[in-house]
């Protein structure tokens, strides 16, 4: 598979996966009907296009810029590491796995600066909020999806999907997709976990963004989600291992479905207190992982 | 595997980024900035190991630095003279003793890569993960394994503190709100 067919495929795949995230959150929140959800994600990008960009008193204005690019190519970097159709397309990355750990942990790196930038209180006071909670998940994150790389005994997800081929790792670790779901939609700051950008900061790290600037950061976001449940279905759910239909469309199917519970996720649960985020990060999220890691390694042996 | 001209050219190009993010790390006026040009250095680094053919090696290092430049840039950003804003301030202090210290490290540090006779073993074919797995459980488990019991000790300790009943009380209690009927109980 040629460079650029890879992008093209990532690019499609983070912009359709972008394009039904925001429907579905949209039929949730608005009384509009499917039509209207339909059309929104178009209506509010042109909208957006056409604002006029604010700005602020003597802002930190590359790590204003950077925040959404580097945002955006991190989304891309991981979905690289991820096999869609078959075991030989793309995705044939040795580390693939380490690869998509180390860009989903800079996207705190990401968030941080896009606080920063602005010189302006609630979007700093976002950015570290983002710090609270990352740090606080990032080693379960880690460990979760580090796990399925055990019974495979490759770091390549290519491996890890094949290694699925007789029974889903979401059977043999009944841990690891509960806990890679939480944990992952708080490396989005997405839905119950959304308080970097909580409405209590008038917005957090956004609060100061508008126009294109906004458009780019909430595009990245979306595909950032994309992106964690193309991993989500390719370490728990099998990947592109599935009867009848070929193997891009397995992929697609069981990364729509994660895409959407965290959609649904994202505007039925509670909020929680990033004081009491940390406390869970910490005190439950982080046992439960090892707990994952040592019966695991305890199968594999 | 022969290294080819564009692995050289790489190599070298990640070299200098590496060098020129370490030393605008104190050319920059902003602390965020600092620590964050440091971690740009260290990603170079990473991608150095990774055109070495040392994935692993190279992804763990940038994913480990993510983390511990965000830490680090919250600590420096507590000590900056206003803490809630972008002022700007300067990185170098204590000019003497650093041009002292700096160019003594770089004598030493060029004396040993050039007098010292650096072991000439290509990379086993294969998985390079697998021949580091083999190296770290085999001849050199000892070390590693001691540094691994000491880090999963650290850890054991870190949870113990933030735990429920950890030697600061109870951290569920603290990261509640506290209750709004303590002054009811002061009326009565």
């Amino acid at each position: 598979m040629t460079t650029l067919s890879i992008l093209v495929q990532v690019a499609a795949l983070l912009t359709g996966g972008a394009y039904v995230l925001v429907v579905t959150d949209r039929l949730m929140s608005s009384t509009g009907g499917v039509r209207s959800a339909l059309v929104y994600p178009v209506r509010r990008l042109s909208f957006l296009l056409l604002q006029p960009a604010t700005t602020t008193e003597r802002p930190d204005f590359e790590a204003w810029i950077l925040g959404p690019a580097l945002l955006m190519a991190l989304a891309a970097v991981g979905a690289v590491a991820i096999p869609v159709a078959g075991p030989s397309a793309g995705g044939d990355i040795h580390a693939g796995l380490v690869l998509f750990g180390a860009a989903m942990l800079i996207v705190l790196v990401a968030v941080f600066i896009f606080g920063w930038g602005p010189n302006s209180v609630f979007p700093m006071i976002g950015g570290y909020r983002m710090a609270a909670m990352v740090l606080s998940v990032g080693i379960p994150f880690s460990l979760v999806v580090l796990t399925t790389a055990i019974p495979a005994e490759s770091l390549s997800v290519g491996m890890i999907v094949e290694a699925q081929s007789s029974l889903w790792f979401v059977v043999v670790q009944p841990l690891g997709l509960p806990i890679y779901l939480v944990t992952a939609a708080a490396i989005a700051f997405w839905g119950p976990f959304d308080l970097p950008e909580g409405a209590d900061l008038a917005g957090g790290v956004v609060a100061e963004a508008s126009g294109l600037r906004l458009a780019m950061w909430r595009f990245a976001r979306a595909a950032l989600l994309v992106t964690l449940s193309l991993m989500g279905q390719a370490v728990f759910l099998g990947g592109y291992l599935g009867p009848i239909l070929p193997g891009w469309a397995w992929t697609i199917v069981k990364t729509l479905v994660l895409l959407v519970l965290l959609a649904l996720a994202g505007r039925t649960m509670a909020r929680m207190r990033v004081q009491t985020f940390v406390w869970f990060g910490w005190v439950v999220l982080l046992p439960l992982a090892l707990v994952d890691v040592f019966v695991s390694g305890w199968l594999a042996l | 595997m022969n290294p080819g001209p564009l692995s050289y050219f790489l190599v070298s190009a990640f070299g200098v980024g590496a060098v020129v993010s370490g030393w605008l790390v104190f050319r920059t006026d902003s602390m965020l900035r600092a620590a964050y040009w440091l971690m740009v250095s260290f990603v170079a680094v990473g991608a150095m190991l990774i055109v070495l053919d040392a994935q692993f090696l190279g992804l763990i290092l940038i994913l480990m630095m993510s983390g511990e430049m965000t830490i680090m840039a919250i600590f420096m950003i507590l000590f900056m003279m206003n803490p809630a804003g972008l002022n700007p301030m300067t990185m170098v202090h204590q000019h003497r003793t650093s041009i002292i210290a700096g160019v003594g490290s770089f004598v030493v540090l060029a004396f040993v890569g050039v007098v010292a006779e650096f072991p000439d073993r290509p990379v086993p074919a294969g998985d390079a993960t697998v021949a580091l797995g083999e190296e770290l459980l085999g001849r050199s488990m000892l070390v590693f394994e001691s540094a691994g019991v000491a880090l999963l000790a650290v850890m054991i300790g870190a949870i113990a503190l933030a735990a429920k009943q950890g030697r600061f009380g109870d951290a569920y209690d603290g990261s509640q709100e506290p209750s709004i009927d303590v002054e009811t109980e002061d009326r009565s």
